[in-house]
């Protein structure tokens, strides 16, 4: 089957296997192994990637879903030179740890921030609650959308 | 036996087309859960048919007196949509604890009623707003009542070439109550281990003129008890007007024990869970 | 030999500027030098190994608790297309035995089958459609045997033995200690309080199960890439059991994607390394789905406990009496080394005169029991800061207050008569709780419980060991090299899980060296070019490699400062100062580029090396040989006290935990922000283990198999947590610090479940507290109370 999509700004088109899942597709085929795979039945979050915009699960789909859609995997979110403001903030408030889930977690940060721009500590946590992290306790992720949400604020067309 | 084909029809004619050509095929439109019996080894179906390129059946229309939601809606969709706000915030109160934002923007209303799942969180609240839904195929469009459509736990009547196309709601006038409460076992992304909705037409002097009441999770289907509302009807919303349902609750509900919790503390929640409306008669919670 | 397919250092690389051009010091908040790599998804963790012409392994699993093997039919298995080639134990060559302590773990399960996660047979294949298609074509014979699910059971005379050859039976090891007069100290006791509590599996639940990448040179080299905690010993183990030089092994150790104790021996290392063996030089790579990890992967071992705690009328302790036992499943792992550390600590926190512990660890044919940060001390934290609590209660004594009274101080003897030489903060953390609004304000935050609500504070004080013991050698060898680009390298023998310890060694080395995050490099732990430095476990990382790093770096120093001394033609290197990226002479101003002096030296003094071993416990005491070598006593501890304010709901029991206060003394700080990190995810992982992680097997089979079913906590479950470091210098710590990974996850456990017994009255001894647990310990204290007010009715 043969497919195109836009991924990370660039067209791309490629053959794949129908029932070849998307996480597969962008970590085997594309090397972009940013989006990970933790569970692979929709509870953890760790491969989250934006489709048009919206937050939504690789595990979950199949490479046919992509058609005509528009992927912004972790990898596409910066550029080699300077950082996404969420992607700072995870960096200077210590909301890394080993970073499994943190590729899932900024994206869905993104998506929560596109949607609220200036959400409490609990919409971040609402907001964050299907993206699981095991070493951090939440409180310095949610410091850092904090954060990211100011500066976004400050500068929104970032 | 391995997935062959994925097709994506863009028009219902499309999707009749591929219907009929490939009768083998399962559906499926968010896939969130779908996927998940995939992993499992539950189903293997040898074709899919994707449902979420059908713009016919997405979004929400304004009917009037009523609102017409397309089957293939996302959660995400309806949780932000200003109708859905106004004319039933306890559909919005559901939508807001289902599962959690990317889940909730993949998965669809129609999937979380095929599904049928107890535990559905849209379904105790579509129960109570009596809303029916629209199967079509090639042929025919026929409609009936919700709950006449699930008969049991991912139990459905659907036919062969039918697939639900949408759900059609009265907008409500009078109800002043719109609760829903889900009981799950942590707070972020949790499954209803037991549900309350409740829609109530509370007098200003505190006595239910009107209610609807429906449970989650505490059966093979959602469980509505015309002998609790009747009774609560032309009562004050009282500790002890509720208290005095409890038996009723707990008699008539048909849990079972599953590994999130047993079915007598399901019993016993499900008739707790009347208590936390006598709230409002102080404005909510 | 090939370097493995992309596997590049980790370097400092772009990142926001502000932070990284000052020179590092401790005490700093630095950034973490792995968060840039994390954040932009760059990080190639053992998981995002490929490489060309990868072939897929995977091991086919007994699904049965207990079993002898009569045949394995690989013949439908190996004609299936896509398969490469299929192997049993009979492809092993070497011990087919893995352990630590106890060696007793096969590889591919040979004569038997002892838990329904053991591994059959091993199949290569190339892709992954393939491979799951030819598990399901592995037929086994498997002729069932009477399991033992229960350690009581498993210890009784005629309990199916699950290793036939070992001398104790089902108790893989029987630990029994007695201080002062042991349970004559009984009598004595002015109040005497009984209580017995049990404590359930814990999941790692890490988000990057276990994996692992192989390849197999011309030469026969043998380098295998994985998520693990352990690489040195990881060599040795898969050598041994593959029957390999371990010369010819080289493990390379990226960091792992959560590890927690959970990669602190063999996972997929061994089978790896014989699929790469069998693969024709191709790379091979292995990564346990979720639900394999959870059935083969280790746990927190459940624990029953029986606790017996007498004091005097005034508070004062005088008597303990433990009874542990631990089911470590089928195989040793760790189990005995957790269950000595249990014991270690399972008198809490206090001068207790006279103490009688006795422990099991105890085979069964349930899952393995394993390391799991906190190591054995989470459980008995949780038993004996609830008898606290029972006994504040019943001595009507404030249980900060009674805590305060008994609290260890140093120069006291602990629990197992160990006299505590090192630095001993407990009563300046009580002393922070006692002060804190959360435990001040308790009665009026209490009574302000909306509907149907009941709220509760509770507190614990607790205890972590660091290192290994008396026995086995905790010892790291530091190496930093100046490189011939003039930057620091730093060699990290100790892996970095997450626990931000590769960062702090940039840290430590930086500050020694004067240099910035820009002049850094790191090379992550690789048997073939970091030194043998121990495990990432024991709260020991940054204490032992710290101290290690800090003669190799002052070595290095001096070095450089005596070499261009001698250059710029001053008296001594006292003269001069290291400045990033560079050594100037004070007095006359003048510099060199540490880029030219790495030119100028040669390359054995552009390296160095320094070894450290931690100290051990002088002390002699009457504990068997055996204790000893699993670990007894420590000599080295972290304190901690911890406040939590909880509130239950009265219709569906379900509990929130409002706040959380963890106040700790680890030492001295390095960074504030790593340590907080460490302080933050035990704390959340106890919160877990205390309210809803709720792993069940039956009958040895797994009924929580994966995240829908096992609950972790997501971000909506906890609070904020508040971190207050008291930080007493630790005078054989480098800089002063103590360790801080495990000590954070002893704390919610009990403090929660003395906040809901303060909220509801009832005391619960079966964790976790889920919401149907709690629900039903209401009601049927309500009905006893409602009988009981009955009684007494009709009695008048
Ligand atoms: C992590 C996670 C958490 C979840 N949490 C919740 C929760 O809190 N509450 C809750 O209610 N659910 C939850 N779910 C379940 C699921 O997300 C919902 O049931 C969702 O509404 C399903 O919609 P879908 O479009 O994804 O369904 P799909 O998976 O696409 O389909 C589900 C079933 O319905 C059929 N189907 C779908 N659409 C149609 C149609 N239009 N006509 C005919 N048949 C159709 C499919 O054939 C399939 O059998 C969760 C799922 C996951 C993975
Ligand atoms: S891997 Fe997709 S949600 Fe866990
Ligand atoms: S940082 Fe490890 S899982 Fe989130």
């Amino acid at each position: 089957m043969n497919i195109s999509f836009r991924l990370n700004g660039e067209k791309v088109e490629i053959d794949v296997r129908p029932d070849r899942r998307v996480v597969d597709l962008l970590r085997e085929d594309f090397g972009l192994t940013g989006t990970k795979e933790s569970c692979g039945a929709g509870d953890c979050g760790a491969c989250t990637i934006l489709v048009d915009g919206e937050s939504r699960l690789s595990c979950l789909m199949l490479a046919a879903q992509l058609q005509e859609r528009e992927i912004v995997t972790i990898e596409g979110l910066s550029d080699e030179e300077t950082l996404h403001p969420i992607q700072s903030a995870f960096v200077e408030r210590g909301a890394v740890q080993c970073g499994f889930c943190v590729p899932g977690m900024i994206l869905a940060s993104v998506d929560l921030l596109k949607r609220n721009p200036t959400p409490t500590r609990h919409d971040i946590r609402e907001g964050l609650s299907g993206n699981l992290c095991r070493c951090t306790g939440y409180h310095k992720i949610v410091d850092a959308v904090e954060d990211a949400a100011a500066c976004l604020k400050d500068d929104p067309c970032r | 036996m391995p997935l062959r084909d994925v097709f994506l029809p863009r028009t219902l004619d499309d999707l009749w087309d591929t219907l009929e050509q490939r009768p083998e095929s399962m559906v499926y439109a968010g896939g969130t859960d779908l996927f998940v019996r995939l992993r499992s080894g539950s189903i293997a179906p040898p074709s899919l048919v994707c449902l979420e390129r059908l713009n016919e059946i997405k979004g929400v229309r304004d009917e009037g007196e009523f609102l017409f939601i397309g089957a293939a809606t996302t959660h995400g969709f309806l949780l932000a949509h200003p109708l859905t706000v106004e004319h039933f915030p306890i559909l919005a109160k559901a939508l807001a604890v289902l599962a959690s934002p990317p889940v909730r923007h993949m998965g669809t209303i129609g999937g979380n009623i095929v599904n049928a799942s107890p535990a559905g969180d849209t379904l105790p609240p579509l129960y109570v707003l009596d809303a029916e839904i629209e199967i079509s195929s090639r042929r025919e469009v026929r409609r009936m009542p919700l709950a006449d459509f699930i008969f049991g736990p991912g139990e459905v009547l659907l036919g062969k070439g039918e697939i639900l196309t949408g759900v059609r709601v009265k907008k409500l006038t009078n109800e002043n109550v719109h609760h829903y409460e889900k009981v799950g076992l942590r707070k972020g992304q949790a499954c209803a281990v037991a549900s309350l909705a409740a829609l109530l037409r509370l007098s200003p002097s505190g006595v239910v003129e009107e209610a609807r009441l429906a449970w989650g999770s505490v059966g093979p289907t959602v469980v509505t008890l015309t002998e609790v509302e009747h009774a609560l009807t032309g009562e004050v919303l009282s500790h002890d007007t509720l208290k005095g349902l409890i038996p009723l609750v707990r008699d008539n509900v048909s849990p079972i024990d599953d590994v999130r919790a047993s079915a007598e503390y399901r019993r016993i929640v499900a008739g707790q869970l009347l208590l936390r409306l006598q709230q409002y008669r102080w404005g909510g919670p | 030999m090939r370097h493995p397919a992309g596997h590049k250092d980790s370097r400092t690389s772009k990142r926001s500027p502000d932070r990284y051009d000052r020179p590092l010091s401790i005490g700093t908040r630095v950034p973490r030098i792995d968060a840039y790599a994390k954040v932009t998804g760059r990080e190639k963790f053992a998981a995002d190994y490929y490489g060309d012409d990868l072939v897929w392994a995977g091991v086919k699993r007994a699904g049965v608790p207990h079993a002898r093997i009569e045949g394995i039919d690989l013949k439908r298995c190996r004609e299936a297309p896509g398969v490469i080639c299929a192997l049993t134990h009979e492809h092993v060559a070497g011990t087919n035995r893995q352990g630590v302590i106890r060696k007793d773990q096969p590889v591919l399960a040979d004569d038997k089958v002892r838990h329904c996660g053991d591994a059959i047979a091993l199949v290569l294949a190339e892709d992954k459609e393939s491979l799951e298609r030819a598990l399901s074509m592995v037929s086994m014979d498997l002729e069932p045997m009477p399991g033992v699910f229960d350690p009581e059971e498993a210890l009784e005379e005629n309990a199916p033995l699950v290793h036939e050859d070992h001398p104790g039976g089902n108790a893989l090891l029987k630990g029994e200690l007695q201080k002062g007069i042991g349970q004559a100290a009984a009598a004595e006791c002015e109040v005497l309080l009984e209580g017995c509590f049990e404590t359930s599996y814990q999941e790692h639940a890490y988000l990057e199960t276990e994996c692992g990448w192989a390849q197999q040179d011309e030469e026969g080299k043998l380098a295998i890439v994985c998520s693990t905690q352990t690489p040195f010993r990881d060599r040795m183990e898969v050598a041994e059991a593959l029957g390999l030089d371990p010369v010819s092994v080289r493990i390379i150790a990226p960091y792992p994607g959560g590890a927690f104790g959970g990669k602190d021996g063999v996972t997929v290392q061994t089978l790896l390394g014989l699929a790469a063996l069998h693969s024709g030089g191709r790379p091979v790579k292995m990564w346990w789905g979720r639900e394999e990890s959870f059935v083969a992967g280790t746990k927190r071992h459940p624990a029953s406990m029986r606790y017996r705690l007498g004091a005097k009328w005034d508070g004062a302790l005088h008597f303990l009496e433990a009874k542990l036992f631990f089911d470590t499943g089928p195989y040793d792992h760790l189990g005995g080394v957790v269950l000595t550390l249990a014991l270690e600590h399972a008198s809490g926190p206090y001068r207790i005169p006279n103490v009688k512990l006795e422990g099991y660890a105890v085979y069964t044919n349930n899952p393995v029991g394993g390391a799991f940060r906190g190591f054995g001390v989470p459980q008995v934290t949780g038993a004996v800061e609830q008898m606290m609590d029972m006994l504040a209660h019943r001595l009507s004594i404030d249980p900060v207050e009674l805590r305060m009274k008994n609290a260890l101080r140093r120069g006291d003897r602990s629990g197992v008569g160990k006299t505590l030489v090192s630095s001993t903060g407990l009563m300046e953390c009580l002393d922070v709780v006692s002060k804190h609004p959360f435990w001040t304000d308790r009665d009026e935050w209490k009574s302000a419980a909306g509907p149907f609500k009941r709220r509760g504070v509770g507190m614990s004080a607790v205890m972590q060991a660091s290192g290994y013991g008396p026995v086995v050698p905790d010892y790291a060898n530091a190496k930093v090299e100046l490189t011939q680009e003039g930057k620091i390298r730093v060699y990290c023998g100790v892996v970095d899980m997450g626990q931000g310890n590769a960062s702090t060694n940039l840290q430590i080395a930086g500050s020694i060296l004067a240099q910035t995050l820009e002049e850094m490099e790191l090379v992550l732990p690789d048997t073939d070019r970091t030194l043998p430095s121990g495990s990432a476990s024991a709260s020991r990382c940054s204490y032992t490699f710290g101290n290690a790093l800090i003669g190799a770096a002052e070595t290095l120093k001096r070095r450089i400062l005596q070499r261009a001394a001698d250059l710029l033609m001053a008296q001594s290197a006292d003269q001069l100062a290291l400045v990033p990226g560079r050594v100037r002479c004070l007095g006359t101003g003048r510099e060199l580029s540490l880029e030219r002096m790495a030119r100028l030296m040669d390359e054995t003094e552009r390296v160095a090396v320094h070894h450290f071993r931690a100290p051990v416990a002088l002390d002699k005491l009457a504990v068997a040989d055996d204790l000893r070598l699993h670990g007894m006593p420590h000599t080295l501890f972290s304190y901690g006290a911890h406040v939590t304010r909880v509130e239950v709901d009265e219709l569906t029991g379900y509990v929130e935990v409002k706040d959380y206060l963890a106040v700790s003394d680890c030492g001295t700080v390095i960074n504030p922000q790593i340590y907080e990190q460490q302080i933050h995810g035990g704390v959340a992982q106890g919160l877990g283990y205390v309210l809803m992680e709720d792993f069940r097997v039956t009958e040895g089979a797994v009924g929580t198999p994966n995240f829908a079913t096992y609950l972790i906590p997501t971000a909506p479950d906890i609070q904020d947590i508040e971190s207050i470091a008291v930080e007493i210098h630790e005078h054989t710590g480098p800089f002063g610090l103590k360790g801080v990974g495990e000590i954070a996850t002893n704390g919610p456990l009990p403090a929660v479940s003395n906040a809901v017994a303060d909220a509801c009255g009832v005391r619960f001894d079966r964790f976790p507290l889920t919401p149907e647990r709690v629900l039903m310990g209401m009601r049927t204290a309500e009905h006893g109370k409602e009988s009981r007010e009955y009684q007494l009715q009709t009695e008048r």
